[in-house]
């Protein structure tokens, strides 16, 4: 078995995957990566499956590979070092037993995804590596610390290497993890509780900052607040998933994401697209988002592009320059 | 009461169907809840990837490559009208599980308010809460808790106004009309009357725990010393 092991860690790292679907009737939150295209697209760079666990970053993280690999690193423009050497993001990366693989950040973006070649191993919980460490399970239970070895599977690195060295995510993805807009366009359906908040149109209208209180089960927002929120008050439970937007009543909306309880109290006041959650899971603190309310029958036709890449991740093949 | 009325069915995110059956919760609610809980899980599991019962309302997510959301909702109303005249208990696994609790002291911390705030002994509450019979209304929130009803009206105090950050695992609250057991240790604002010594939820077993919408569940006094022994016991082992 191939291995690697954790050398340096400043912020939070855990193991994910795509989640654990099918457990939300039992109180089981999703969890999974928080941007799960940058997740999916590290696996098919790396030559894995999608559902591959990875490895999630928010800070930097130096990992220690203790056999030959193939590496992926994508997410909100991550610098990435092998051996001290700067490579690109977004690209297979080959490298050899013994070599100290460094993730930072740019000051762009927010979370990283690591993939190695073989997927990282260690317990499945309910189908599922991903780690949800308010409940203490997956995968270790907890966030990563330093001198912690994961197994990856033996695998035949080179034949790997052939099959993936010249594949390239699409560049508009790329463009969008590493250059933000100055302010996010978040598409989304109507709440459950949409028709109960008389001033909706503000939420719609107005432009929201992320804050700091912003973590892996939901994402706080700053802005003009809602103030039908204050008069709705507390209202039954409704059964919730990550996008959805909650305005507790100091009126200012949290957008959940996936370690969000599955069920919750606060009025829903729309429901921002899968794709679209991906993309602010990488803003950090300060950005810029605005809300587009669409229909039913778009979202159900993004949703289906949504889901069909992350089964299977558009690729191109890009021509190699040999030298000498 | 309030059940009786047109579904709202909301379309949610490309990938959620929402259903709000009534305004209030209450058991009669959960009953009409339940109906359509156990029909679409019998009659349209092929067509939706999960569904999920609330307390006044069910989520049905789905893959819209294979089923368009349009037709995913008229079917679950189709499917309301035929389930609403039918007897809720012939759905049921109508399973019944014993909760063995202690009550009061630091088990439950708010045992003494609630006495407080019914105006009855200490004893005379514990005496109310473990002699009814609870139907599970629902589990969600986190893993494994458990909601039930109804709660006794002269028990049925209103949930803390600032919930406690750190619950342990097991413990027994009351929030109004329904009474709740945490599967984990976590945050929460229901009042608490006392612990079990049960594991409730363990996500090394399929299912992690196997108390469903619809069964039964009473509550049992126990001594400190009866929770030592019990300790750790998974709640689908326990025969009471």
């Amino acid at each position: 078995m191939g291995s690697l092991r954790v050398e340096y860690i400043a912020g939070l790292a855990t193991v994910q995957d795509l989640g654990r679907d099918g457990y939300r009737a039992l109180g089981v939150p999703v969890s999974g990566a928080l941007d799960k295209l940058s997740a999916v697209y590290a696996n098919a760079l790396a030559g894995n499956k999608p559902r591959s666990a990875v490895i999630e970053v928010f800070g930097a993280i130096s990992l220690k590979l203790l056999s030959d690999a193939v590496v992926a690193v994508t997410g909100g423009y991550p610098r990435v070092f092998v051996d001290n050497v700067e490579v690109k993001s977004w690209m297979p990366v080959l490298c050899s037993r013994g070599s100290v693989l460094k993730v930072s950040p740019s000051g762009i973006g927010r979370i990283h995804y690591i993939a190695v070649s073989g997927g990282v191993v260690c317990e499945e919980v309910l189908g599922s590596r991903s780690t949800y460490v308010r409940g203490g399970m997956g995968c270790l239970g907890r966030p990563l610390k330093v001198g912690d070895v994961f197994e990856v599977p033996p695998i035949d690195v080179g034949y790997v290497w052939s099959r993936v060295a010249d594949l390239r995510p699409p560049s508009d993805l790329v463009e969008k993890h590493v250059k933000p807009e100055s302010s996010t366009l978040l598409r989304a359906t109507e709440g459950v509780h949409s028709h109960l908040l008389e001033d909706l149109g503000t939420l719609l209208k107005s432009e929201y900052v992320v804050t700091a209180e912003s973590d892996r089960m939901g994402y706080r927002l700053d802005g003009p607040p809602l103030a039908s929120a204050r008069k709705l008050g507390r209202l039954p439970s409704v059964p919730t998933d990550r996008g959805y937007v909650q305005v507790p009543p100091d009126g200012k909306p949290i957008v959940l994401m996936s370690d969000a309880q599955t069920t919750g109290g606060y009025a829903v006041a729309l429901h921002v697209l899968p794709r679209d959650v991906d993309y602010l899971a990488q803003l950090s603190p300060g950005r810029r988002v605005r809300f587009e309310l669409v229909d039913a029958g778009s979202a159900d036709e993004e949703v289906s592009k949504y889901l069909g890449e992350l089964e299977r991740p558009v690729l191109q093949r890009e021509e190699l320059e040999y030298w000498g | 009461m309030s059940t009786r009325r047109d579904l709202r069915v909301v379309r949610s995110g490309g990938y959620v169907i929402h259903v709000d059956v009534c305004e209030e919760v209450s058991l009669d609610c959960a009953r009409e809840i339940h109906k359509l809980y156990y029909s679409i899980k019998s009659e349209l599991s092929n067509q939706i990837t999960e569904v999920v019962p609330g307390v006044s309302s069910i989520a049905i997510h789905y893959d819209p490559r294979k089923v368009s959301g349009e037709s995913l909702a008229r079917r679950i109303r189709d499917l309301w009208l035929w389930c609403r005249d039918v007897d809720v208990e012939d759905l049921y696994r109508s399973r019944k599980f014993t909760i063995p609790v202690v009550y009061g002291g630091e088990f439950g911390p708010d045992l003494q308010f609630i006495a407080a705030w019914s105006k009855l002994a200490e004893d005379e509450v514990v005496r109310i809460h473990s002699s009814r019979r609870y139907t599970v209304i629902t589990l969600g929130f986190t893993p494994g808790f458990v909601y039930m009803g109804e709660v006794d009206p002269s028990i049925a105090a209103p949930r803390l106004e600032t919930p406690r950050v750190k619950i342990p695992a097991g413990s027994v609250g009351v929030a109004g009309k329904m009474t709740g057991v945490y599967g984990l240790e976590s945050p929460g604002g229901w009042r608490l009357v006392g612990r079990t010594p049960l594991t409730m939820f363990d996500y090394r077993r399929n299912p992690p725990i196997p108390i469903s919408p619809g069964d039964e569940v009473y509550f049992k006094p126990i001594d400190a010393a009866d929770f030592s022994k019990l300790l750790g016991i998974f709640v689908g082992d326990y025969s009471g």
